[in-house]
């Protein structure tokens, strides 16, 4: 179950894990394994959309660079989706 | 100004730590974008997408853990995060997909 398939990159459980314990407000809080993975998973995606939406805005503007105004940006479509 | 108590001083860098992690993490997932588009990403760009990304963990942890309670457990489970996904479509079918990949696997 530890193989990773196709990408090297991309969360870690046990970081994700650490991560969302600082949050909680009860001390019994848990998370299963399987919403561990779940939710590695979907923090990949929302850095790789946040990329790419980056990315495209950039490429509207004729640039071979991003930066911080692209993200910027697209932002509020980035986090209202969420 | 008062220094900080024993406690809060650990718990600002285990907080350090993690957005130590996260920031890599992002940076890692951002090379495999940027060498998708060839297009290249700013310091900065990345600084700002992992602080953005750390500040959204703090949302979804408060979400799961309000969502288990609504079902009266204390354990987060996978149903909680799919709920949490459901107004992105994007986030929504990552969710649908892993547990397609999982139960395919076992």
């Amino acid at each position: 179950m530890e193989k990773r398939e196709e990408s090297a990159s991309g969360f870690r459980k046990e970081t994700v894990n650490k991560i969302l314990h600082l949050h909680f407000k009860d001390d019994k809080t848990r998370v299963s394994s399987d919403a561990l993975l779940l939710m590695a998973e979907m923090l990949n995606v929302f850095v790789r959309e946040a990329a790419a939406r980056s990315a495209r805005q950039a490429q509207a503007e004729d640039l071979d660079r991003v930066d911080i105004e692209h993200v910027e940006k697209v932002l509020p479509q980035l986090v209202c989706k969420v | 100004m008062e220094p900080l108590g024993e406690q809060e001083r650990e718990r600002l860098l285990h907080t350090q730590r993690l957005k130590a992690a996260v920031h890599y993490t992002v940076g890692c997932l951002c090379q495999e974008v940027a060498e998708d588009k060839g297009i290249q990403f700013s310091k900065q760009t990345i600084a700002a997408i992992s602080e953005i990304t750390f500040r959204q963990c703090e949302n979804f942890a408060k979400d799961l853990e309000m969502f288990a309670r609504h079902g009266k457990r204390t354990v987060i489970n996978s149903e909680d995060v799919k709920l949490l996904a459901r107004r992105s479509n994007s986030l929504y079918s990552s969710t649908d997909l892993t547990t397609a990949g999982a139960s395919a696997m076992s």
